[in-house]
């Protein structure tokens, strides 16, 4: 198995970190995604017409998007089935619901993450306020999940959904979309960071 | 020349439950950034949220035991804001005269209070058992406290500060602790606390409400 990885990326970070919450054996090539823009290469483009990381190779076949990535390896190598509840389709359904919402952060607050720390040409301002609305969203949620005894997105136990909406809430700071006007999000990011076998990224500076 | 110091009285900073144990976090108080952070003997403490060394917030430091270590060069403080180590210098005692500077700061009624360090009289006492239950940020700060109360539609029980009541809603059991903290260019958040004998759907009705908040507080131009 093989990661197409960019050390920067939390859409990467999304793979590695379920990598090693399975403790699956794997390699990473490297991707030169900056200043090299390697993704957008001819021999990229092979790999992932899209232009865009992560890729994992497995079994001979490349996948593409994060959180397609994240829902193979937890159907396919989670013993558990807890990760991706494959056999529970009511929580299957709730789990699901927050990929497209995931994909949503990464298009806002990565986004602004991209302009302030990459110099990425975009509308910053637009990019900030969409993730502000996204993280309301997520702050009522989580919040009105604490007070019903539940630590994580879908209920009692981490899920791909929480792996997925993590990395570019925790690097939010990065791209000026400050963090303490969401106090339940700050909350689930300190519990998500004493997960079992958990890794930080760079830019991620928070310690148990 | 700011001054780093707060209007007179005690300020609600938070919830108790935002800062828990061996963490820090980041609040504003009007235009007063504050570093809020708890050692593992549990005690609240508040702080300028910057490193005197070079100025980095100390709201993302390291807690230690109960000391508060800063991220950037690991200049560390005790918990009443003297330098305790300089890693760069591991033989040096620091000067005393090296100090973050303290705000007051106490536990009380689930929320988390601020005041200036001179600070005479003691943070609100809350009768009853409270626990704390939602916080919201808004784009606008309230300009009073009724104003507050108008905007959820409750009815005031007992005024605490210019910032804090206990009130009642009509069609909600038990009573909330209601307080609103203004953080200027960053609009505000709204806190509430109620009673530790509260139904889970008491607790998700009034975290509702408060959510509710945003849309009387937001900005004209707002969606």
């Amino acid at each position: 198995m093989k990661l197409f990885d960019y050390v920067l990326s939390g859409n990467c970070y999304k793979i590695r970190l379920l990598l090693d919450f399975l403790e699956l054996s794997h390699e990473k090539q490297a991707v030169d995604f900056f200043p090299g823009r390697e993704h957008k290469s001819d021999a990229f483009l092979q790999i992932n017409p899209l232009g865009q990381i992560p890729v994992l190779e497995d079994d001979g076949a490349y996948i593409r998007d994060a959180q397609a990535i994240l829902v193979y390896l937890a159907s396919r190598y989670d013993p558990t089935g807890t990760w991706w509840p494959i056999n529970d389709p009511s929580e299957l359904g709730r789990v699901a619901q927050w990929l497209a919402f995931a994909d949503s952060i990464t298009s806002t607050a990565s986004a602004a993450r991209l302009h302030d720390v990459l110099g990425y040409d975009l509308d910053v301002a637009q990019a900030r306020a969409g993730a502000h609305k996204l993280f309301r969203v997520l702050d009522d949620h989580l919040a009105n999940q604490e007070l019903q005894g539940f630590n994580w997105i879908a209920g009692s136990n981490p899920t791909v959904a929480d792996i997925a909406c993590f990395p570019y809430v925790a690097l939010a700071g990065d791209g000026g979309i400050e963090l303490f006007y969401y106090p339940a999000i700050q909350r689930w990011i300190r519990r998500f960071v004493k997960l079992p076998r958990f890794k930080l990224m760079p830019g991620i500076n928070i310690f148990d | 020349m700011k001054t780093s110091e707060l209007e007179a009285g005690w300020f609600p900073a938070g919830l108790q439950n935002y800062v828990l144990p061996k963490t820090a976090g980041r609040v504003m108080i009007f235009d007063n950034d504050i570093a809020l952070w708890r050692g593992e003997d549990g005690k609240i403490r508040a702080w300028e949220n910057r490193c005197p060394h070079r100025g980095m917030r100390l709201s993302y430091g390291i807690v230690r035991g109960n000391t508060l270590t800063c991220l950037y060069h690991g200049w560390t403080y005790d918990g009443a804001g003297a330098c305790a180590g300089i890693p760069a210098h591991p033989e040096l005692t620091p000067p005393k005269t090296i100090r973050a500077k303290a705000y007051r700061a106490a536990d009380s009624g689930g929320f988390i209070w601020v005041a200036n360090p001179d600070e005479t009289t003691e943070a609100p006492s809350i009768e009853g058992d409270w626990v704390p239950n939602r916080s919201v940020h808004i784009d606008l700060a309230p300009t009073s406290l009724n104003e507050l109360i108008k905007g959820m539609d409750a009815e005031l029980a007992l005024k605490i500060t210019d910032r804090a009541a206990v009130v009642r809603v009509p069609g909600v059991t038990g009573e909330i602790l209601l307080a609103f903290l203004n953080m200027k260019e960053h609009g505000a958040m709204i806190h509430t606390s109620i009673p530790a004998s509260a139904s889970v759907d008491a607790a998700i009705a009034v975290s509702k409400l408060t959510g509710r908040l945003r849309q009387i507080f937001k900005a004209s131009s707002a969606a």
